[in-house]
C-alpha cells in the first residue's frame, strides 16, 4: 500500500483509478488532447494499465478486421434504384 | 408549369449529392441491423424512398445522421410489421433474439484467424443484442457514437456505456475462455 501510495506521489498527473474509468473513451479518441497525453505518460510508466490498454487495442484491433466486403451487386441495384426513384420511373 | 420540373431537378440533385454517397454505409448498417441480405436491400430501399420524398425539406447538414434517423424509423415500421409482440414487450423480445442468436453464430463464425480472434468473435456472439448492435455499428462498421445513437435511438452517452460495457464483456469472456492476451493470462 505504501508503495503504491510513493508511486503515485511520482505520478501525480492522473492515476490508476481514473485512468481505468477513461480508458476506453481514450482509445475511441474521445477525451481532451490535454487529459488525452496524460493518460498516455500514465499508461508508458505503468505496467499494469499499459497491459490493459493493449488488450483493449487488440479487442479493437480484432474486431475492426471483421468488416464483411460490402457485396457490390447489392450496391448496384442500389444505385439502380436510386436512378429509377429519381427518374421519376418509381 | 414549369416549377414542378424546378423541384423535380432539385430534388434529384439533391439525392445524388446527399443519398447515393452514403448507400454503402446504409447497406453495410442495414446489414448489420437487418442481419439478412434481403432484409437489408429491402430496408435501404425503403430509407431511399423516404429520403427523396423528404430531400427537399432537409437542411443539407449531417446526411449521414439523417438518413440514419429515416432508416431506423423504417426499421421500427417493419419489425412492427413482422414481430407485434416486439411492442409488447420489446425488452423480452429482445432478450430472446439475442438467445437465439447466441445459439447460432453462422457460418462466418466458423472463418477465424486466430485463437484471439476467435475467442473475440465468440464473445461478441455471446452478447446481448443491445450490447452486440453496438460493438458491430461502432467498433466493426466504424460509426461515430452519434452516428450509432441516431440508428438505435438513444443518446449517445447510452452508445458510450453500452459499447464499453461489452467490450467489458468480451474481456471477461477472453479470461473465461482461457485466452491469452499480451503472453499473460487476461
Amino acid at each position: 500500500m505504501i508503495r503504491r501510495a510513493r508511486t503515485r506521489r511520482h505520478r501525480p498527473e492522473v492515476n490508476c483509478r481514473e485512468v481505468g474509468k477513461v480508458l476506453q473513451s481514450y482509445l475511441d479518441d474521445d477525451v481532451e488532447p490535454g487529459f488525452a497525453d496524460k493518460i498516455a505518460k500514465h499508461l508508458e510508466a505503468c505496467r499494469d494499465c499499459g497491459l490493459e490498454v493493449e488488450t483493449y487495442r487488440r479487442i479493437k484491433a480484432s474486431l475492426a478486421a471483421k468488416l464483411p466486403e460490402v457485396d457490390t451487386a447489392a450496391i448496384d441495384r442500389l444505385r439502380a434504384f436510386g436512378e429509377q426513384l429519381t427518374s421519376g420511373d418509381e | 408549369m414549369s416549377e414542378p420540373a424546378v423541384d423535380e431537378l432539385a430534388q434529384k440533385a439533391a439525392f445524388d449529392r446527399y443519398v447515393v454517397p452514403e448507400l454503402e454505409v446504409l447497406y453495410r448498417v442495414a446489414r448489420s441491423i437487418t442481419r439478412n441480405p434481403t432484409d437489408a436491400e429491402d430496408l435501404v430501399q425503403d430509407t431511399m424512398l423516404r429520403a427523396y420524398r423528404a430531400i427537399l425539406r432537409f437542411d443539407g447538414r449531417h446526411p449521414r445522421a439523417w438518413l440514419l434517423t429515416i432508416m431506423r424509423n423504417a426499421q421500427i415500421n417493419r419489425v412492427r410489421r413482422k414481430r407485434p409482440e416486439l411492442l409488447r414487450d420489446p425488452d423480452a423480445a429482445m432478450e430472446r433474439l439475442a438467445d437465439e442468436d447466441s445459439q447460432d453464430l453462422g457460418p462466418e463464425a466458423l472463418v477465424v484467424e486466430s485463437e484471439f480472434d476467435a475467442a473475440v468473435e465468440k464473445a461478441v456472439g455471446a452478447l446481448p443484442d443491445k450490447f452486440r448492435e453496438v460493438v458491430d455499428l461502432v467498433d466493426i462498421q466504424g460509426l461515430s457514437y452519434a452516428e450509432a445513437a441516431e440508428i438505435i435511438g438513444v443518446p449517445t452517452g447510452t452508445i458510450m456505456s453500452r459499447l464499453h460495457r461489452a467490450r467489458t464483456r468480451i474481456r471477461k469472456h477472453l479470461e473465461a475462455s482461457g485466452a491469452y492476451v499480451n503472453g499473460r493470462p487476461t
